[in-house]
């Protein structure tokens, strides 16, 4: 046996199966991602328990997700998931796909992966999937702890959960109703983890990455409280994600679940096409 | 040999066995042959490329330029890199190696010029060239919360060459290598600087190299890593492997390499084999005698340019012979008891050379 046998010379690739449990490996093995997630994981707890002490719905309750956990548990994994739509999410699939390129970068790391050589379009690839795995187990964890605290501390209504519009289905129909809930909310994360993977290929400061994401969704946040700005709409990311609350509705009523994921797959899109495009020139 | 340590000494081809190494310069035989059947069907194939793939270069660069905004940091380098050559590539810091080193790797893309890799175009077909280059380039790149062993393992899963079943194997073999062994599980954050840079040298060494590039290898180390990074080296070098080394150090070029490139502000400035580049700057003749006074006086008579140094004179044999400066000394008389030529170090060239470029 020579040292050329053993070694897979002509390989010009590592395999991909390999390069994905590494990039998991690698994502989950980093404190501040274990950290990011358990927190998250504790907020549906908190909204539970607090839904719970301040002793049923406040008075003069508005149609507030949160306000209709009070009645039945499992509105609370969606409306946990809604409430971390807006910042917090974005805020810990921001921060992974800035670990994934601008992190590297700063590290001095990414060096490595081109050199290995991991071709890179590939990069970009093991990257989002980084990325995407963050998400996935973000939402996740949420809507396991929402769905078990909300059934131990809220309890549901007689023998099925009431929905929004009033009327009452079983309790296993519903947890489909949470699943659904779930992926449209993975759709709307992968865009901006889309968009947070392009800002990381051009920068090398993590930081950056960060403040142009989660700032970008407060300006889009001002920007839509403006009425001049009402055309603006149909483009901004944010503007279909009230659709969350849709899944609780009975009907079904589609239309913005369907078109809010349509608009987060253009982003998709576009982010993962100027990410390929800067990383295939990027100087590293 | 446990299993163990044999396994990883397979894998590695490590140099510690004579037939060991056998095995491995065959190895890096047969991919050069590999290298040259490629390249040659390619040039059969295309008229248009200037640079024809040569298999006794492991790498090549033609006019290479690299604009930074409007800062020129390499400027019309030309760079042949001999197979089998330690060729060491000099230059007073800023002056362009780690640069030029980036453009042959494909770690980014010259302006202007050319760079073929193991007979591949770089970038182009970084792919093919790279899994048979390793390289250590801007100091050592790990992630502070892995340990030293974790770090090792994950640069191995990026390695085409590794097999999966291999990598742990591998990898402790690498550790062992560079002496880490110890600290193989301790959170990378703790290393100290020539602990970082041992790691980076085993993650370049992961597989066995037709090329191994080291970009300032000997950076923070104390002198027991400079010589185990010299003797990795030489191990590299007698098991056929190319190297290319940068340094600022010119004791250390002097020490390792078989060729020499000296880089001044982007442009290089010499290139060549070391012992011919020695050869080139002129010598000095040291004449140790009783009498530097009248030594001086008769050589600046007849024209050689001469100075008094500890024991006698030094002449500088520019137009003139040794056998003629010390003929001209007997007979004015002057009592040479010993004249030795002395061949400058690379320090002094390296010196003269920089000095020149920057008048």
């Amino acid at each position: 046996m020579t040292a050329g046998g053993t070694m897979l010379a002509g390989r010009t690739s590592a395999p991909t199966g390999r390069l994905l449990r590494n990039e998991l490996r690698w994502v989950f093995r980093r404190p501040r991602t274990i950290i990011a997630l358990l927190l998250l994981a504790g907020l549906p707890v908190a909204i539970g328990v607090g839904v719970v002490i301040s002793g049923g719905p406040p008075s003069g309750a508005n149609e507030s997700l949160v306000a209709q956990v009070a009645g039945n548990g499992l509105v609370l994994p969606v409306a946990a998931l809604s409430s971390a739509l807006f910042l917090l999410l974005p805020l810990v699939v921001s921060m992974s796909a800035a670990d994934a390129l601008a992190g590297e970068s700063a590290h001095g790391t990414l060096r490595g992966l081109l050199l290995a050589p991991l071709g890179r379009v590939r990069l970009v690839g093991v990257k989002a999937f980084g990325v995407l795995a963050v998400a996935t187990t973000a939402v996740a964890l949420i809507c396991v702890a929402g769905v078990a605290t909300g059934l131990l501390v809220v309890g549901v209504d007689g023998d099925g959960v009431l929905t929004l519009s009033g009327t009452s289905v079983p309790l296993l129909p519903s947890l489909w109703r949470v699943l659904l809930a779930a992926a449209w909310t993975i759709v709307q994360l992968s865009a901006i983890g889309a968009v947070a993977l392009a800002v990381s290929s051009v920068t090398e400061h993590p930081l950056v990455v960060l403040a142009v994401t989660v700032g970008g969704l407060i300006m889009i946040g001002v920007l839509s409280l403006i009425p001049a700005l009402d055309w603006l709409q149909p483009v901004l990311l944010p503007t279909g994600w009230t659709a969350i609350a849709d899944t609780l509705r009975d009907p079904l009523p589609w239309d913005t679940l369907l078109s809010s994921s349509y608009r987060a797959a253009c982003y998709l899109l576009i982010g993962l096409s100027l990410t390929t495009a800067r990383m295939v020139t990027r100087d590293a | 040999m446990t299993p163990a340590q044999e396994a990883g000494a397979v894998a590695l081809g490590s140099t510690s066995g004579a037939g060991i190494t056998d095995d491995s310069v065959s190895g890096a035989g047969r991919a050069a042959g590999r290298a040259a059947g490629r390249a040659a069907g390619r040039a059969a194939g295309q008229d248009d490329a200037p640079l024809p793939a040569q298999p006794e270069y492991a790498a090549r660069a033609r006019g290479l330029r690299k604009l930074f905004g409007r800062t020129v940091a390499v400027d019309s380098v030309d760079l042949d890199v001999p197979a089998g050559a330690v060729l060491g590539v000099l230059g007073p810091n800023g002056s362009g190696k780690t640069t030029v080193i980036r453009m042959l790797l494909g770690l980014c893309r010259p302006t202007a010029g050319e760079v073929q890799l193991l007979g591949r175009r770089m970038p182009e077909q970084a792919g093919e060239a790279l899994p048979l280059v390793g390289a250590l380039v801007e100091g050592p790149g790990f992630h502070p919360f892995l340990s030293g062993r974790e770090n090792l393992l994950r640069a191995a899963a990026f390695e085409p060459a590794v097999p999966t079943a291999l990598m742990p194997a591998v990898v402790d073999d690498a550790l062992a290598r560079v002496g880490l062994a110890g600290a193989a599980r301790r959170a990378y954050r703790g290393y100290s600087l020539g602990m970082k840079q041992r790691l980076g040298l085993a993650a370049a060494l992961l597989v066995p190299r037709d090329l191994v590039v080291l970009d300032e290898p000997t950076n923070g180390l104390d002198p027991a890593g400079t010589r185990e990074v010299r003797r990795i080296i030489g191990e590299l070098h007698r098991a056929g492997s190319t190297v290319l080394v940068s340094s600022h150090l010119l004791s250390e070029v002097e020490a390792t390499c078989t060729h020499v490139a000296v880089l001044q502000s982007g442009v290089v400035i010499a290139q060549g084999e070391l012992a011919g580049l020695l050869e080139g700057d002129h010598p000095v003749l040291e004449v140790i005698t009783t009498d530097p006074d009248l030594a001086l006086r008769t050589l600046r008579a007849a024209g050689v340019p001469a100075r008094t140094c500890r024991g006698g004179i030094e002449a500088e044999l520019l137009g003139t012979t040794a056998p003629t400066v010390i003929a001209t000394l007997v007979r004015a008389g002057v009592e040479v008891s010993e004249a030795r030529r002395r061949r400058t170090g690379l320090e002094e060239l390296f010196a003269a050379l920089t000095e020149d470029g920057a008048q």
